[in-house]
């Protein structure tokens, strides 16, 4: 999880030198006196850097994903609860006494 | 619903309890979310908790309701005296309580006092006449004392008020199949999943009920059902396989002279048998040739 996480602040701060040097650039520009017509390119490589970086610590960071099918060997049903709200108790454990005497001390 | 991390997760618990590992509160919170009947292992370990001063208190107000617990454990396994104690010590904490009514009517229930738990029962009804949980108590003493009509009306009563209850509709299903009234019981299973319709033991029981009642109709209709219960439960389910090939063969028998146009494909049949094999194979492998043969006797 550590590794995770380092590489997600790693990608946000590639994503943010990218948002930096695009501003720079457009300032730059500005004194030229030219169209913006779009960041240059390792600027845009370094955006699609910083994007798969922060994509890969999201989808590890936060651990397994649980299966959602039903079926699944997880999340199969084997069997109902017992219905506790209508126990009875007069059932034939009345003859088999529990061997070690039980009591409540206090 | 016990789901399988659910089940594998309780016994490895429950090993690691009795062979003297911690975890024993970890294991009586499962038992109470999952709702099974463990009432020996409840009640040792339970009151290995209770009687230990230290591990008590470090339980907080939670202690409560292992007292609780560890009453409705006692009276299941008939130390009657450790459930009076229990009940004793919530009392003085919780004077005037409901719970604690209905754990005093249920300790009557367990000495066989029949007349004095319903006077206990009469009188918490009085004060609140929609007390579920009373009235499955009733119920539930009458089923003890042998009146199963006298159940069978309180419960049909009770469910014309409180007709989402889904445990109750599974116990009358189940009191009626115990008296072979199996349309009766059908049309609880059907409410059941109608309610609560990605549960595949309910599908399950339904095809049983529907199968044994017998007839073309219901065989099919049986036969879609185990055919759900497969489909829900991934394939593991060796008694839905079995019941498709049972269904099988008994719908071949009953359109024998029929015309053979409207004859099913077999491949659902085959299907099954394989799934069973293969099943037999991993973990019953001395009984493969019983099942081959039983498998072979239903041939059409």
């Amino acid at each position: 999880m550590g590794l995770g996480f380092m590489i997600g602040v790693f990608g946000v701060l590639i994503l943010s030198h990218a948002a930096y040097s695009t501003i720079q650039y457009r300032g730059l520009l500005k004194i030229m006196e030219e169209e913006f017509s779009g960041p240059p390119m390792n600027v845009v490589l370094e955006l699609l850097l910083g994007f798969f970086f922060c994509i890969w610590a999201a989808l590890t960071v936060p651990g397994n994903f649980l299966s959602i099918h039903p079926e699944s060997e997880e999340n199969r049903i084997v069997s109902l609860s017992a219905n506790l709200d209508f126990m009875i108790f007069n059932h034939r454990a009345k003859v088999f006494p529990l061997e070690i005497d039980m009591k409540l001390k206090h | 619903m016990v789901s399988k991390t659910e089940e594998t997760q309780l016994n490895r618990l429950e090993n690691q309890v009795d062979n003297g590992g911690g975890g024993v509160w970890e294991y009586l919170c499962l038992v109470r979310k999952l709702n099974v009947r463990r009432s020996e292992k409840v009640l040792k370990h339970g009151l290995s908790i209770l009687n230990d001063h230290k591990k008590r208190s470090a339980l907080g107000h939670e202690e409560w309701t292992l007292y609780e617990q560890v009453a409705i454990a006692a009276m299941d396994c008939q130390c009657l005296d450790v459930a009076k104690d229990c009940i004793k010590v919530l009392q003085k904490k919780f004077p005037e309580s409901k719970r604690v009514g209905r754990l005093e009517g249920m300790l009557l229930e367990a000495k066989g006092s029949w007349a004095e738990a319903e006077k206990v029962y009469s009188s918490l009804l009085e004060d609140n006449p929609l007390d579920q949980v009373v009235h499955k108590r009733k119920v539930a003493m009458a089923k003890a004392q042998g009146n199963i009509s006298g159940a069978i009306e309180w419960l049909n009563k009770y469910l014309e008020i409180f007709m989402a209850d889904h445990d109750a509709w599974r116990e009358l299903a189940e009191i009626y199949v115990s008296l072979q009234m199996y349309k009766q019981a059908a049309f609880c299973y059907e409410e059941l999943i109608l309610s609560q319709s990605t549960v595949p033991l309910y599908h399950l029981a339904y095809a049983d009920v529907l199968y044994t009642i017998g007839g073309l109709e219901n065989l099919q209709t049986a036969k879609k059902y185990y055919a759900s219960t497969i489909d829900l439960t991934g394939g593991k389910n060796t008694r839905a396989l079995l019941g498709i090939c049972l269904c099988t063969s008994a719908i071949a028998q009953l359109s024998k002279g029929r015309n053979k146009e409207d004859k099913e494909s077999p491949e659902l049949h085959t299907l099954a048998a394989t799934a069973l094999e293969k099943d037999y194979k991993q973990k019953a492998a001395d009984k493969l040739g019983l099942l081959t043969s039983a498998l072979k006797s239903l041939k059409i």
